[in-house]
């Protein structure tokens, strides 16, 4: 499960192409040649998609590149694109197949939250793309490549599942207690009656046939 | 058939019970007159009403027997099907169609099965002997074997088509892995979508990226361009149309997301209830052990305590004394009165 890009672009809705506001690749997982070409291949694909996502909607768009660029190295790829365009700022990110798209798409909606927080309305203006970095993307990126972290329901989901299991071994471990206090109360019922008998002998031996 | 069978038994029994009562009718009657016939009367009336209640059972429980043969019959026939699928031709439709069915009917006879068994159970209160109620149990508990046999079938046949579903995946993404990858996820919600580019697309792209390799990097976006609006063109009437369901299915996954999570904290909440149950029962059998305890060090402090005055009376010598004394004393005065 992994991100390979995050991406954020302020959409025009006249159809011209989008500007790219933030940037934040990982391709460390590509061979070393093609790692330029697939930095150009994202930002064309997040152009695209972000110009046919209208503003206010969701989308995601699953990708089969066969990447054929050099023969000996992994040449087909999943990709999904999910892009999230809300009033004009669109969050692209890049994942592969196995990642919730609920995540995906709850991470995006941070990822616009923490820029509108950070950058507030300057992006409105911008008119070419922007080439200084946002840290807060390459953290978000290496933080949420697993999608629990993305997603709080996931998070909790998971949680509650580990405390379920613990609850199952506890009440096992509290039957075992259950069979072995079965079992102390026998011994003890038994000790009782034991004494008991010592007890009435010895009462016994005191009284009649006084040493003669 | 063994329904066929069972039915004939029971009738059989039925007619040996009605003469048995004929036979007991002329004996009373020959004994009392006034009697006979009310009492008469009335017992062919019970043995009526019993014989009645016990065709009724009969007839239920042959319905219920026959449902369960032919619920096994087509659970034979869904086997079959569910063996024999290909990677091709995939009957899903009519497996689905006759696995609703086949739910159905199981329902129902259980619900049939529950009937016959309260029936059954409130019919005991006419004064019937016990051999009919132990039989109407017996047939009762075969039907409900036989019922859960087949259920447990029906299972096995659902678990061996997940099986075989699963190894047609396998095969087919085997045989095609680039071209066409639109059936082994079908519950992926872009596969129209990667249906439409995949069809539309594959045959563009690869070219399109292979050409793009051999040339400059140059000629490479350019490329890119005309290679990708291509399939996406097409690909954005589909979108249009994915956009809403895909809006909706979003919704719809936090929603199932959101109650998953209801569910579970509630689970959780009954597994902390009987938590609570078991380790207060285990309490009262903790304050069991511990008076049996106290009982126990009671018993053996007393028993120390006789011991010891047991003890005392040993290594003291006093009686003995006293004892031997008295004897020395008789003995004189035996002595005393004898001699002198």
């Amino acid at each position: 499960m992994k991100i390979t890009s995050l991406l954020i672009l302020k959409c025009h809705p006249e159809g011209s192409d989008p500007i790219i506001l933030a940037n934040a690749s990982d391709v460390s997982h590509f061979g070393y040649f093609q790692r330029s070409s697939i930095r150009e291949f994202i930002v064309f694909v997040s152009r695209t998609v972000a110009k046919r996502t209208p503003p206010g909607q969701r989308q995601s768009v699953q990708h089969e590149g066969g990447l054929h660029f050099v023969v000996d190295f992994i040449s087909s790829l999943e990709y999904m694109v999910h892009s999230y365009n809300r009033n004009g700022l669109c969050a692209i990110g890049f994942m592969d197949g196995h990642y919730p798209v609920r995540s995906a798409f709850s991470l995006l909606n941070q990822m616009l939250d923490e820029y509108q927080k950070s950058f507030g309305e300057s992006w409105r203006t911008a008119q070419a793309d922007s080439t200084q970095n946002w840290p807060y993307l390459d953290e978000a990126l290496t933080k949420f490549q697993d999608p629990a972290e993305a997603d709080k329901l996931l998070k909790i989901q998971r949680e509650l599942d580990e405390t379920k299991i613990i609850l199952h071994k506890t009440i096992d471990s509290v039957l075992a207690r259950g069979e072995k206090l079965d079992s102390l109360v026998e011994k003890s019922s038994d000790l009782s009656a034991a004494s008991q008998m010592f007890y009435n002998q010895a009462k016994r031996n005191n009284q009649c046939c006084s040493i003669l | 058939m063994p329904v066929k069978v069972a039915q004939s038994s029971f009738r059989d029994r039925t007619q040996e019970f009605l003469s048995v009562a004929e036979r007991l009718k002329k004996s009373i009657t020959s004994g009392s007159n006034q009697n006979g016939p009310s009492s008469s009367s009335s017992r062919p009336e019970d043995k009526r009403s019993v014989a009645a209640h016990q065709s009724e059972f009969n007839r239920r429980a042959s319905k219920v027997g026959l449902g369960i043969h032919q619920t096994s019959q087509k659970l034979s026939k869904l086997a079959k099907l569910a063996k024999r699928t290909s990677v091709f031709d995939d009957p899903t439709m009519e497996i689905q169609e006759l696995t609703a069915v086949i739910k159905q009917d199981i329902t129902a006879l259980n619900s049939a099965v529950v009937d016959l068994q309260l029936f059954c159970n409130s019919r005991t209160e006419g004064g019937v002997s016990s051999d009919t109620s132990s039989h109407s149990t017996t047939v009762v508990d075969d039907l409900k074997n036989r019922l859960m046999s087949t259920t447990k079938e029906f299972k096995d046949v659902l678990t061996m088509r997940t099986e075989n579903l699963k190894v047609h995946e396998n095969r087919r993404q085997l045989f095609s892995s680039t071209a066409s990858k639109d059936s082994p996820n079908p519950f992926v919600r872009q596969r129209p979508l990667a249906a439409a580019k995949s069809a539309a697309g594959a045959s563009n792209n690869l070219p399109q990226w292979a050409n793009g390799s051999a040339s400059s990097s140059q000629l490479f976006p350019r490329k890119q361009v005309d290679g990708e609006s291509q399939p996406l063109l097409p690909q954005h009437q589909q979108q249009q149309q994915q956009m809403v369901p895909l809006q909706d299915s979003y919704m719809q996954s936090r929603a199932e997301a959101l109650q998953n999570v209801e569910s579970t904290i509630h689970e959780l909440g009954t597994i902390f209830n009987q938590l609570a149950t078991l380790v207060s029962q285990q309490g009262e059998i903790a304050i069991r052990i511990d008076e049996n305890m106290d009982d126990t060090l009671a018993n053996v402090e007393g028993a120390q305590g006789a011991l010891l005055k047991y003890l005392n009376s040993i290594s003291s010598n006093r009686w003995l004394m006293i004892k031997i004394f008295f004897v020395l004393i008789l003995f004189l005065m035996f002595f005393l009165f004898f001699v002198a």
